[in-house]
């Protein structure tokens, strides 16, 4: 058959006899198959198929069926809730509510856990803070009358010696000698000893002697504004910068300035509240050690070689024995002598972590592009991309060969493994279903 | 459309409510026999529990055909129908008159049944015994019905799924396409196609068929 001796086709002459053709196509056919002979066979061919269809019968159904769902008619009924109607596309697995509410349910699932995390690390960035501070107050409040000598003459002896001053980059505690810090941080426990650095342990019980860190980061909007307010900042607080970057150069922003700064550790809160006030906060960390352990071996340590050397001079006082014996006892008095005074600048460097807090500063400034940035020409331009993309396409290409070099032979064996049990897996399934 | 030259084609079985066992429509009340399958599913939507009756009635003994022809079980098939309208009276409160409620529950019908095929494969795969009841529906079926049992079984199984929605559901080309999900000119050709290879398998010369290939046959179905 072709259209040009039929000018219907034959699934035209089917959809008629099935009764799914429009009434001005139906009446065509009707006409062209009633003059041809050829399709009026076709007609016949396929009554006669849906005849023997029809010779397919099927038994009634059982009366248990019947019963069991009018049952649960009548259950049904008198259980109804009116509620939102549906249509029976509801029942589509592409619906799109379903996805949507799926999609959401989703989205909630992998934010809920990166909410609570952000949400916890806030909170433990303020719980720190908190006990820290803790610490130190009631400690201060209630041995400020009985330790304010010792802090004062502590105090006055570091900032006027060379050895704080020079260390100081720009930013000179020389304000902090004319005013004392109002809260001694260091426990009434300690006592002056000889030398500038000896002391003896207290009859009350030993408060605890803590070495405070703090640690910022801080966007700010101009980095030069935030650089004098440091300046004022380190000045009123007494403290002063033990080391200080500063980056300025536009060339590559962002701009900043890096800083470890000392202050006493009374004024570590007041401190660093100014510092906060700089800026947006990025990154806020502190944390407190406990070293008066450390602090009390060292102390006995001192002690025990200080009265070894005094027994070493009472000898040699005497001058009793031979003179290799002299010599001997001279060389152990030196000995000695360096350990002290190796211990006695360790005491002084760990007492100067517990009165002076270090906080690790970092000032980055809030980068924006200028309008009048230097461009370059468009060839250029079109020719460091063109570079880059050639870089780019090479390392991507390059990727790919080393990933399949590194990781191949893994993949391949991991192919092997789950490959070959899905294969018969998926053969027996299609047996199965072929049986069906 | 056309006015359909009905004769050509078989009596639905949707269209025949008075089957071997339905009781007639004068069983019921005189306000539910008239209203339309729609009307009828909203009623008991509403309430009514006539309205389901007469629906129930109305589409029993299509719908266990449905299953029946498709499925070896007879068991299985009766299971299914009374799966379908259970499914029927729990969605029927959000029920919504926005297409005929034949091509609603066939649509039923037809996911069920395909959960139950999707079942049925994955036990398959660990039982190689041949599913209970196949030999007595065997048994109970005369030589011709057999033979065309066979022939449609041969069929290509989405071109045996169009035509028996056709021939035994009288379901149009338009209600097939949704159901299947496929075009409704994809619909029209694979119909002809089955149609055309169904007719060349009947008319075929018949060799002697063993009882296995039957049942074989009968199973794809």
């Amino acid at each position: 058959m072709n259209l040009t001796t039929h000018p219907v086709a034959p699934e035209e002459i089917m959809a008629w006899l099935d009764g799914e053709l429009p009434n001005a196509e139906a009446r065509t056919v009707a006409t062209h198959v009633d003059d041809c002979a050829e399709c009026a066979n076709f007609v016949n061919q396929f009554r006669s198929t849906t005849q023997t269809l029809s010779s397919w019968t099927v038994p009634p159904v059982p009366s248990t069926l019947e019963d069991a769902v009018n049952d649960r008619a009548v259950n049904s009924a008198a259980k109804r809730k009116p509620s939102r109607p549906i249509s029976y596309t509801s029942f589509s697995l592409w619906n799109w509510k379903i996805w949507a509410v799926a999609g959401g349910g989703a989205i909630a699932g992998i934010l809920a856990p990166i909410v609570t995390e952000v949400s916890l690390s806030y909170h433990s960035v303020h719980e720190v803070a908190k006990p820290s501070m803790l610490m130190v107050r009631p400690e201060t409040a209630s041995d400020s009358p009985s330790t304010e000598p010792f802090f004062e003459n502590r105090r006055a002896d570091n900032l006027k010696s060379d050895r704080y001053v020079g260390a100081v980059a720009g930013i000179s505690g020389a304000n902090s000698q004319a005013s004392p810090p109002p809260h001694p941080p260091v426990p009434a426990t300690r006592s002056g000893g000889g030398g500038g650095g000896g002391y003896t342990p207290a009859v009350s019980a030993p408060a605890p002697m803590i070495a405070r860190t703090a640690s910022l980061t801080i966007l700010v909007k101009d980095i030069a504004t935030a650089r004098s307010s440091l300046d004022a900042i380190v000045a009123q607080n007494r403290g002063y910068s033990a080391e200080i970057t500063v980056d300025l150069s536009d060339s590559a922003p962002p701009r900043g300035i890096v800083a470890s700064l000392r202050v006493p550790a009374p004024d570590l809160p007041t401190a660093l509240a100014d510092l906060r006030a700089l800026g947006r906060i990025q990154r806020e960390k502190q944390t407190g050690e406990e070293v008066t352990q450390q602090h009390t071996d060292l102390i006995a340590r001192l002690q025990n070689s200080r009265e070894t050397e005094q027994r070493l001079r009472d000898i040699l006082a005497q001058r009793t024995g031979k003179i290799e014996d002299i010599l001997q006892v001279e060389e152990e008095i030196a000995r000695v002598r360096g350990e002290i005074e190796s211990m006695e600048a360790d005491q002084k460097a760990l007492e100067h972590r517990v009165d002076f807090a270090t906080v690790d500063l970092e000032l980055v400034e809030d980068y924006k592009a200028p309008f009048n940035s230097p461009t370059q020409s468009a060839f250029t331009r079109m020719h460091n991309a063109f570079v880059a993309g050639f870089h780019h396409a090479t390392d991507t290409v390059l990727g790919i060969v080393l990933f399949f070099e590194e990781f191949g032979p893994v993949i391949l064996i991991w192919l092997v493994i789950l490959g070959l049990p899905s294969f018969f897996i998926w053969r027996r399934y299609r047996k199965a279903r072929s049986q069906l | 459309m056309q006015e359909a030259p009905r004769a050509f084609v078989l009596n639905s079985e949707a269209t025949k409510p008075h089957m071997n066992d339905a009781p007639s429509n004068s069983d019921l009340g005189d306000s539910t026999s008239s209203l339309t399958d729609e009307q009828l599913m909203v009623a008991f939507s509403r309430g009514s529990t006539d309205a389901f009756s007469t629906l129930f009635q109305r589409y029993k003994q299509p719908l266990f055909g449905f299953f029946r022809r498709r499925l070896t079980d007879p068991s299985q098939a009766e299971e299914l129908t009374q799966e379908t309208f259970l499914a029927v009276l729990r969605a029927s409160s959000r029920y919504q008159a926005c297409a005929l409620f034949r091509t609603y529950l066939y649509a039923i019908g037809f996911k069920i049944l395909r959960a139950h095929r999707r079942k049925a494969t994955f036990r398959a795969m660990f039982h190689t015994n041949q599913p209970p009841g196949l030999e007595l529906s065997i048994e109970n079926t005369i030589h011709s019905e057999v033979l065309l049992r066979e022939s449609v079984g041969k069929l290509d199984s989405i071109d045996r799924e169009i035509l028996m929605l056709r021939e035994f559901e009288q379901l149009s080309y338009a209600e097939i396409a949704e159901l299947c999900s496929l075009p409704l000119n994809t619909v029209r050709s694979r119909l002809f196609r089955a149609r055309s290879a169904l007719h060349d398998l009947l008319t075929a010369p018949v060799s002697k068929t063993h009882t296995t290939d039957l049942a074989e046959s009968e199973g794809r179905i």
